[in-house]
């Protein structure tokens, strides 16, 4: 066993008519990093695309490309060929002025480690997002997100006070609460134990369940990415084939398979 | 283990520069300020030098003993082998300006000079006076007043006659004849003698004979030097002037090197802390307490070195740079070769390596409890979270604080007012400096709350953030702010005594002075002072935009048999135009046969209220009876007695000093120039008003406040620099955070102003605790100077100090910020 995650409860939501468009589509995006003898093909040609309301896990050996897919499914990071829209929006053309308020308004991170900013409180985490855009507080949503994520009586604490467990919780919060399009999380699980894991993976379960948000992960963990509508593997750079419903057996053979 | 410590640093070359700085600009202003003071010495030696080998033996007073008597010259001239001797005579001789009013408020020197191989002087144009009718004008004042070579000039003699003359020559009398400031006019010898009135030589330069034979000749009463002793004793005279200067300017060197110290305390902490990693790696592989303590010194001492070569490059460039300047401005400064001595080197290069591994002797102690396994944890922030005074430092900090207060309030409102209270004021406010240092880090939340309640509020997040990040580590912010704080101090405490020294003087003057014009003579050190002819009084009491007319005489006589100034003020003067405050006593009591006494003589010489004293007068020694004494700084004499007294006891003395009021209802500008009309033939009479006065007293003490801003400037400019490395260091620390907020949205612009904003609230916590400690050490001092002192608090001034510090700290922070806004995002999240 790769992790020590009980297999998520309970069955699938039933399989609905095809989503009209998806979230965000990569369309034969490629990634160079030096160049010469020396350039690094990191991404090779990704066309994917990611649905609305629907939780996406990507997979893959190290070195595969996928944490590289997604700062630039991102804005993070700026692609070498290709495009990738958000909704209507060609986020390959945009400047990095324009990728900031892309990011400030549309999309969510969750990260794997260094999550909050350690001057603030877990309550002026949550809100930094939709502080910094300026737009208003939703207090019955950001109590239901708070109810959710079970963190009524830690609101006032700052990140040093707070378990790695209960930090990514907040983190999960601050993404949630500001409704963004799409969600992105890096390894959200892999500084956790596999209870506060499991936990944590159950929100974002539930949030596109419960509150139709589209989430993409990047994992290595085939008990994280069971957790996922979807799973995207990736190797060398391109993407070589997918699961639906996956359960963590299932992706431990197709990694078998990839020869990770 | 130096291996490792040279290679860190050749890594990390940025740091290397950032830490240096701060000890280049030290090192650099003390090296810069012995190259200034020793090639301008270097000058003054060569003139001396060249000057002095002219003459082969000089004749010169001992010190003390009798002047040289006039008739010496012949004797010395009569000396077998003698072929030349020039007398040396230095008396007053007033040149009248362009204005027909004498120049300077004292009259220019007259001196002899020799128009023969004996000539000493730079001519600058023209030659070397001959005859009595011709005479020579010093550079500076031939330059102010216009003059041109061949213009006929005139020059009051000892007796305020004037004599006309013909000027041939510009001369630059140099640094030796003590005229650089009233100025000077020369003659030949006679003239020279004749002219100023003295009987009595300066020094008399020989060429030709020898130095026993002229012994012989002049006998054992005075000195008899050769040429070149005559130079040793030049140079060693004016060579306590520049030594003066030297230490002046090496206590606000001292300063600047305490801010570097606490810049790079500063810089070598945070450094520790964030290399703990580093630190429990060399642990780990096998490096003792004592080699990571030895490498962090000998890091210190190596960067210590490097800034300290610098700064003794710098230093040269900075001493050369003001010669250059100062003579751009008009000074001349004789410049004689490269100021550069090993001495400058050996100190420039050991205060600044000291000084560094000093304040880096804590920081290492600290790298030293860094626990191996520390490699192995992801550390926490350095230096974070909340300060809590432990009990040492609270102590500390208690001790000194209150020891300090009580010594302030006791120097400044309980002792006698006067220099040792003031000493005591300075020593409590070195105490309370140390206890505000101890203190400070507790004191950094509670101020960044009050100096970010309006950054954070109109900031919006970033603002806040910048706030709270301000915040976070009060023991860095704390040394970071104290080096600002020390500049901003000394610079508040400077501008509150120099403003309350304007206003207790102005309020001083407002109230003794009731006078609208004050004609007074020039100042001259003569044996008698200069009197005003009472003609001129008699005539302004005609002049129909004038009031009343009040007249002080003066006459230096012997009170109980020692000298003492005895006068009057004329009766009708007493009252109206000049108030006198009286102690004890009142003017009603002053009567024919008494006296009224300045406080400080009736303080020294015990002449209380009843006591008799004894005047000599030309009638003989009269008793009078003191029945009064006024405040200490009136414009009275010392010892004052009626009108009629004082006729009949020194007969018709001249006024020393007239003061005019103007006539109600006649507007100012009208008075002074029928003041002025009427004091016109008096070429030695000055009219002035108050204002002038208080004018001039304001130019004088703005100046002495400006000197001295511009030396502290060199204390900001270094904390400034602690400024900008506490931040490029915490922003190397904030990597990730940085990243995080640019994920999460925040712009690159919000990002720089984020670090301004940090850099801002940091500057104003210093600025604010310096000004606080200054204004109030300021207000302390003022009091414990006189008890008619005025507390002034220059608004303006201080608000300026404030802002001047917000903005160069935003100044700091620009460097910084392009550095943190320019990282990758993505590469930053990765980083650890």
């Amino acid at each position: 066993m790769t992790s020590a995650y009980a297999s998520p409860p309970g069955g699938y939501p039933p399989a609905a008519a095809p989503p009209a468009p998806p979230a965000v589509v990569a369309t034969e995006v490629s990634k160079v990093y030096g160049s010469g003898d020396a350039a690094v093909h990191a991404l090779r040609g990704v066309s994917v695309g990611f649905a609305r309301g629907v939780f996406t896990a990507i997979m893959g050996p190290s070195g595969s490309g996928k944490s590289t897919l997604m700062h630039c499914l991102a804005g993070l990071d700026t692609v070498s060929g290709g495009q990738v829209r958000l909704g209507d929006s060609e986020i390959t053309r945009m400047s990095d002025k324009q990728l900031t308020l892309l990011r400030r308004n549309r999309i969510g991170f969750i990260f794997q480690a260094f999550n909050l900013l350690p001057t603030l409180t877990a309550e002026q985490n949550i809100k930094l997002p939709l502080e910094l855009a300026g737009r208003a507080l939703d207090q019955r949503w950001f109590e239901q997100v708070v109810e959710v994520v079970g963190l009524r009586d830690r609101l006032n604490h700052r990140p040093s006070e707070l378990s790695g467990g209960q930090q990514q919780r907040v983190a999960c919060a601050r993404a949630l609460v500001a409704r963004p399009e799409v969600i992105f999380a890096d390894e959200p699980t892999g500084n956790l134990d596999s209870r506060a894991g499991a936990e944590v993976l159950g929100f974002l379960r539930g949030s596109v369940r419960e509150m139709g948000q589209t989430i993409v992960m990047v994992t290595h963990d085939p008990v994280a990415a069971s957790y996922a509508d979807r799973v995207v593997f990736l190797r060398d750079g391109m993407v070589v084939t997918e699961l639906t419903r996956p359960t963590p057996d299932a992706v431990l053979d197709t990694l078998k398979r990839l020869g990770a | 283990m130096l291996k490792t410590v040279l290679a860190g640093l050749l890594a990390h070359k940025l740091r290397l520069v950032l830490t240096g700085v701060a000890i280049t600009l030290g090192v650099g202003f003390i090296s810069g300020t012995f190259v200034l003071t020793d090639t301008v010495e270097k000058g003054i030696d060569a003139q001396f030098a060249a000057s002095a080998d002219r003459v082969d033996v000089a004749v010169l007073p001992k010190k003390p003993g009798p002047e040289l008597p006039a008739a010496l010259l012949a004797r010395v001239r009569a000396v077998p082998g003698v072929t030349e001797a020039h007398a040396m005579v230095q008396g007053e001789a007033a040149l009248v300006g362009a204005d027909g009013k004498v120049v300077g408020d004292s009259p220019t020197a007259g001196l002899s000079v020799s128009d023969g191989t004996l000539q000493r002087y730079e001519i600058k144009q023209g030659r070397a006076p001959r005859g009595p009718s011709e005479a020579v004008v010093d550079d500076g004042t031939a330059a102010s007043q216009k003059f041109r070579l061949g213009q006929s000039i005139t020059i009051l003699d000892r007796r305020e006659r004037p004599h006309r003359f013909t000027m041939v020559g510009v001369v630059d009398f140099g640094v030796a004849s003590g005229t650089a400031m009233n100025g000077a006019v020369g003659f030949d010898t006679p003239t020279a003698l004749r002219m100023t009135g003295m009987r009595t030589l300066k020094e008399i330069d020989v060429l030709g004979g020898d130095k026993a034979a002229v012994a012989g000749a002049v006998g054992g009463s005075f000195d008899v030097l050769t040429g070149k002793e005559l130079g040793d004793r030049l140079v060693a005279e004016v060579g306590g002037d520049t030594e003066i200067i030297r230490i002046g300017l090496l206590i606000f060197g001292l300063i600047s090197m305490l801010v570097s110290a606490l810049v790079i305390y500063n810089t070598f902490s945070i450094l520790i802390a964030q290399r703990t990693r580093e630190m429990a790696l060399l642990r780990c592989v096998g490096a003792s307490r004592k080699q990571v303590f030895g490498g962090v010194v000998a890091e210190s001492a190596a960067v210590g070195l490097a800034g300290s070569v610098f700064g003794v490059v710098a230093g040269l460039g900075l001493g050369h740079g003001s010669i250059a300047l100062f003579n751009a401005m008009g000074a001349e400064i004789a410049t004689a070769g490269f100021g550069l001595s090993p001495r400058t080197v050996v100190i420039g290069l050991l205060v600044g390596v000291l000084v560094t591994v000093v304040s880096a002797l804590l920081p290492a102690r600290a790298a030293t409890r860094v626990a191996p396994i520390a490699a192995l944890r992801t550390d926490h922030e350095p230096g974070g979270g909340r300060f809590r005074l432990a009990w040492p430092r609270a102590t500390a900090a208690g001790v000194l604080g209150v020891s300090g207060l009580a010594l302030g309030v006791h120097g400044s409102l309980i002792m006698k007012k006067g220099g040792s209270a003031i000493s005591m004021v300075g020593i409590a406010g070195l105490l309370v400096f140390l206890a505000i240092i101890a203190m400070m880090p507790a004191f950094v939340r509670p101020l960044g709350w009050l100096v970010g309640a309006i950054p954070a509020r109109i900031g919006g997040v970033p603002g806040r953030l910048a706030v709270e990040n301000a915040r976070r580590s009060p023991r860095r912010t704390a040394t970071t702010t104290i080096a600002l704080t020390i500049g901003i101090g000394l610079m508040s405490l400077f501008a509150v005594i120099a403003s309350s020294a304007k206003a207790s003087t102005s309020a001083q003057l407002d109230k003794e002075f009731p006078v609208d014009f004050q004609l007074e003579a020039q100042f001259s050190d003569g044996e008698t002072p200069r009197t005003i002819p009472h003609e001129l009084a008699a005539a302004l009491r005609g002049v129909p935009q004038v009031g009343e007319v009040g007249e002080m005489r003066v006459r230096r006589s012997e009170v109980d048999g020692r000298p003492e100034e005895v006068g009057t003020l004329n009766t009708g003067a007493l009252g109206t135009i000049i108030k006198l405050d009286f102690s004890e006593g009142a003017l009603a009591d002053l009567k024919p046969g008494t006296v009224a006494v300045n406080s400080d003589v009736a303080k020294s010489r015990g002449f209380g209220p009843g006591a008799t004293i004894k005047i000599k007068t030309r009638r003989g020694v009269v008793p009078a009876k003191v029945t009064g004494v006024f405040g200490g700084d009136a414009p009275a004499p010392s010892i004052l007695m009626t009108e009629p007294d004082f006729g009949r006891q020194f007969g018709a003395v001249e006024p020393t000093e007239i003061y005019v009021n103007a006539k109600e209802g006649v507007p100012a500008a009208d008075a002074r120039s029928a003041v002025e009309q009427a004091a016109k033939p008096y070429a030695t009479v000055k009219v002035r008003s108050v204002v002038e006065v208080k004018k001039e007293l304001t130019k004088i003490i703005d100046m002495v406040l400006m000197i001295f801003a511009g030396m502290l400037g060199l204390a900001i400019i270094i904390a400034l620099f602690g400024i900008a490395n506490t931040l490029t260091l915490s922003v190397v620390e904030r990597t990730r955070e940085s990243a995080l907020l640019r994920a999460l949205g925040i712009t690159k612009r919000q990002l720089r102003r984020m670090l301004s904003v940090e850099a801002l609230v940091m500057g104003v916590i210093g600025a604010l605790t310096g000004v606080g400690f200054g204004m109030t050490l300021g207000w302390a001092a003022t009091n414990a100077m006189a008890k008619s002192a005025i507390f002034a608090v220059p608004v303006l001034q201080i608000i300026g100090f404030v802002v001047l510090a917000g903005a160069a700290g935003m100044l700091a922070a620009v460097l910084p910020a392009r550095r943190a806004s320019k990282a990758s995002i993505v590469e930053s999240l990765a980083s650890e």
